[in-house]
């Protein structure tokens, strides 16, 4: 039976440095192992399509401009993204993964949410399509 | 001390109206930035209760179904006009009160105490469920905290002899501090002043967990602003009126300062300090252990006064 | 004190939105003065049409549906799910898996019983405790992030074991935080059972004895704090818990207190477990491999969800994509002890009442068809929209 139980801490508190941060001005450190942003690797992709397939939240299109050449083009919408990293395990060739560093993703409009990977003209193609190379998106009849 | 400033001024700018006000949100500011350090947050920057209370102005005011329009608009400006009027009567920086005559103290807490009354009229204004249990519990909390309120700043009156509030802060100045002669009385006095503010632990009636905002629920923009600066003002007052009776009295401005501030880190160490009581909890603490305590300290005076004049008062104004 | 005007009941109503709710759940109480006689609840705010969402995705992306059933215990839905998943595959997840999943969720458990903590300290408007227990928190959720990556959704699971691996630093990571909570809540325990401001609103209020909590019945810390001597943890063990037990914490007053006692045990519990479970984490592989066809079949999968027990029916036709998948979460369960042990109480005491239990709206909200007779009803996804539109009309 006490009152003020918690003497001790608010005394403590007072004279500690507030445990509460002004995040945009002074910013933490984030995990070495935190998941950020996905980036995707255009020479090794083997264009499987099972990222897209696993994508819980379809985050992730795939253009094959080229089989053959292995010519493909990542189309990442990073809003949907729900950083699950299940991309990442379902990759074989290790062509899709996520970053640590990039994280403060937030943007007032969404043209910054969609990221194009790939070589660039290719990227160039599927962002102007021309009539011969149509980009088709393909993620069906890829797999397995 | 004896600044001659005219009246208007003294009204409108220093130490009435605008200075007035802005020590409310001073004073909000500091009070919040404590208890946010006694919890360990960063708390808020300097302009926020300006800023809260600029927003609340520039929105517009609801007025919902089912109340008495000219009572909504009317009471928020009768509640900050009370108190207001109030601090004319009080040592307010530590300068001679605006005004004053014998008994003004009554006057003063009867003042202070408007403010709640029209919370809880204006809680009962409304037909919403939280508003309508905010009020009672507003009124209810009222009845219990205001006889050991009033009867703990009686406690120095008595002994000095003055219900003069301007002479007791120049007595009390000149005495042994009344928070060592009365100890009792001042934590009656600080609790009272939490207790009439509804800060924590006595903040049942606007318990935002159970009645949302309370007897203010249906407020917005103006009417809530006017509420939250004349509770700020009621803040300063409070706090003032304690630290001149019980901390030996306010000279001058740097005496008011230090001991207010002193007095408010008290009460936001205890606003911290405990869980909310339930509204039968405060009444029942009140009127079993408060007013008893201030009771038992007041017949202590009362004797004291009548078997001991050998005590070296020094009621210079009386 | 009290409504003036007698002759109508006086219904205090509490929510959909209401800031003592920081989900939408809707509560009536009719009150007399301050005193409770009447409760009910109305759910259903938040029906998401998850369980039918999954008949249109794949196992795999399910994993990550169900794992945003619930915010706070994300971590085990994902697990009762993943468990599921592989005994009907009828796949051996490797142990050190399993231990990564036993870690995880008793992390989680940590941080949903200090969560919980904080909540109902300020329902009782004690926020210097809220305040500072999420303080100490933070530990728990930087250390998950630490680990997993993420902070709230830690998606450590897959089909098969788990994508996360615990090193030496952060296996001393979490040891150093572990110890830090041991102190705290320790420091904590103390605070709600000799704090006098506080125990007035915890000690007898909101009593549910353990024929009551039988009869009604509560799970998880609810149940446990009546007596009620059941955790899925201990008589079904999964994941590495039959290595690495914990023991069933109980108490026998049922009040709120109890409750508080309870949890914070299971705290102490959980840190003894996880010291463990760092100490001697078997060694092997993190995943086996899956089918993405599942065979046909149907299974139960139950966990010891921070809440109470969390139930998964699992039903496959063969193909990448589930027949079914029916989820019973804790909170479900325990919505009838609050309008049990409301009625007689202040109202300014339902907040912590209703905190009580630990209640998560959205996790519990899902729709029940009742069959009558043998019609053979498919709702599609159409049939669902309409009728919700009707629904909140
Ligand atoms: S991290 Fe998850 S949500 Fe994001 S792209 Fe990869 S699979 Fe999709
Ligand atoms: S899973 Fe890997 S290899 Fe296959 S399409 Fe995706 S990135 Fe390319």
């Amino acid at each position: 039976m006490t009152i003020g139980s918690m003497l001790g801490d608010i005394v403590n508190s007072f004279f500690k440095r507030p445990a509460t941060g002004r995040y945009p001005f002074v910013r933490t450190e984030a995990p070495e192992d935190l998941r950020g942003k996905v980036v995707w690797n255009p020479e090794t992709c083997t264009g499987c399509g099972l990222c897209v397939k696993d994508c819980p939240s379809q985050a992730l299109e795939l253009f094959t401009l080229d089989k053959a050449a292995k010519r493909y083009v990542m189309l990442y919408h990073m809003d949907c993204c729900t950083y699950c990293a299940q991309c990442e395990v379902s990759c074989r060739s290790k062509s899709i993964y996520l970053t640590n560093d990039e994280w403060e993703l937030a943007s007032t409009s969404r043209t910054p949410f969609e990221v194009y990977y790939g070589r660039e003209e290719d990227v160039q193609k599927v962002l102007e399509p021309e009539p011969q190379g149509e980009p088709d998106l393909s993620p069906e009849s890829k797999t397995e | 001390m004896n600044l001659s400033l005219s009246p208007l001024v003294e009204l409108l700018f220093f130490p009435g109206g605008l200075v007035l006000l802005a020590s409310g949100l001073v004073y909000e500011f500091v009070d919040r930035k404590l208890v946010a350090r006694f919890q360990n947050r960063i708390g808020p920057r300097w302009f926020q209760p300006l800023a809260d209370v600029i927003k609340l102005l520039a929105k517009e005011e609801v007025i919902p179904a089912g109340v008495v329009k000219g009572l909504f608009i009317f009471l928020p400006i009768v509640a900050l006009t009370s108190i207001l009027t109030a601090a004319l009567y009080v040592p307010m920086f530590g300068l001679k009160p605006a005004f004053s005559f014998p008994g003004d103290l009554v006057v003063t807490v009867y003042l202070l105490s408007l403010m709640t009354l029209c919370i809880g009229l204006a809680g009962a204004n409304t037909e919403d469920r939280f508003s309508l249990v905010g009020a009672t519990r507003a009124l209810t909390q009222m009845f219990s905290y205001e006889a050991p309120f009033l009867l703990a700043l009686l406690g120095p009156a008595i002994a000095l002899g003055t219900w003069n509030i301007g002479q007791i802060n120049s007595a009390a100045g000149n005495n042994l501090w009344f928070i060592i002669a009365q100890p009792f009385g001042f934590i009656a006095a600080v609790i009272g002043l939490m207790g009439k503010l509804e800060l924590p632990p006595f903040d049942a009636p606007e318990a935002e967990t159970e009645i949302v905002a309370g007897a203010l629920t249906e407020y917005s923009g103006r009417g809530l602003a006017l509420f939250r600066i004349g509770r700020d003002v009621e803040l300063v007052i409070g706090l003032t009126l304690i630290a001149s009776f019980y901390l030996g009295g306010l000279a001058n401005p740097l005496d008011f300062l230090w001991k207010t501030l002193i007095l408010l880190l008290v009460t936001a160490a205890l606003q911290s300090l405990f869980a909310r009581l339930r509204i039968d909890q405060t009444v029942g603490l009140w009127w079993r252990i408060g007013s008893i305590m201030v009771l038992l300290q007041l017949l202590a005076v009362v004797v004291g006064r009548l078997i001991a004049p050998l005590i070296p008062f020094l009621s210079s104004g009386g | 004190m009290g409504a003036e005007k007698k002759p109508e009941k006086f219904v205090v109503s509490i929510g959909p939105q209401h800031p003592a709710l920081k989900e939408p759940g809707h509560f009536e109480f009719a009150v007399e003065g301050e005193i409770v006689t009447s409760a009910t609840a109305r759910l259903g705010f938040v029906h998401r049409g998850m369980e039918k969402g999954t008949e249109s995705r794949t196992w795999v992306q399910n994993l990550y549906l169900m794992e945003r059933v619930c915010g706070i215990c994300s971590a085990v839905h994902a697990m009762a799910y993943a468990q599921g998943v592989e005994k009907l595959a009828k796949v051996e997840v490797p142990p050190r898996a399993r231990a990564i999943r036993q870690l995880i969720a008793e992390l989680e458990r940590i941080h949903s019983h200090l969560l919980w903590l904080g909540v109902a300290a300020h329902e009782g408007g004690f926020d210097t405790l809220f305040m500072l227990s999420w303080r100490d928190r933070e530990t728990v959720m930087d250390l998950l992030e630490a680990i997993t990556g993420n902070r709230v959704n830690y998606s450590a699971n897959v089909l098969g074991g788990v994508k996360i691996d615990i090193d030496e630093v952060k296996s001393a990571a979490i040891l150093k935080g572990m110890d830090f909570l041991e102190e705290r809540t320790r420091h904590y325990m103390k605070v709600v059972t000799e704090d006098e401001t506080f125990l007035g609103r915890t000690r007898k209020i909101g009593t549910m004895t353990l024929e009551q909590a039988l009869r009604l019945g509560s799970v998880g810390p609810t149940g446990r704090a009546s007596g009620v001597p059941y955790d899925v943890r201990v008589d079904a063990p999964y994941a590495a818990y039959q290595d690495f037990p914990v023991n069933i914490v109980t108490d026998t007053a049922g009040d709120l207190e109890a409750r508080f006692v309870v949890r914070i045990k299971e705290l102490y519990e959980s840190y003894r477990v996880i010291r463990e479970l760092v100490d001697h984490m078997p060694a092997g592989e993190l995943t086996t491999r899956i089918p993405r066809r599942i065979q046909e079949g149907e299974v139960v999968s139950r966990v010891e969800a921070p809440r109470g027990e969390l139930f998964y029916f699992l039903k496959s036709n063969g193909t990448d994509m589930p027949e079914r998948i029916k989820v019973r979460t804790p909170s479900l369960c325990n919505w009838g002890s609050i309008l049990a042990t409301a009625v007689g109480h202040r109202l300014a005491d339902m907040p912590m009442i209703l905190a009580g239990i630990d209640p998560c709206f959205s996790c519990n909200d899902r729709m029940i068809l009742v069959k009558r007779g043998n019609d053979q009803t498919v709702w599609t996804w159409e049939d669902l929209r309409r009728y919700g539109i009707e629904y909140y009309k």
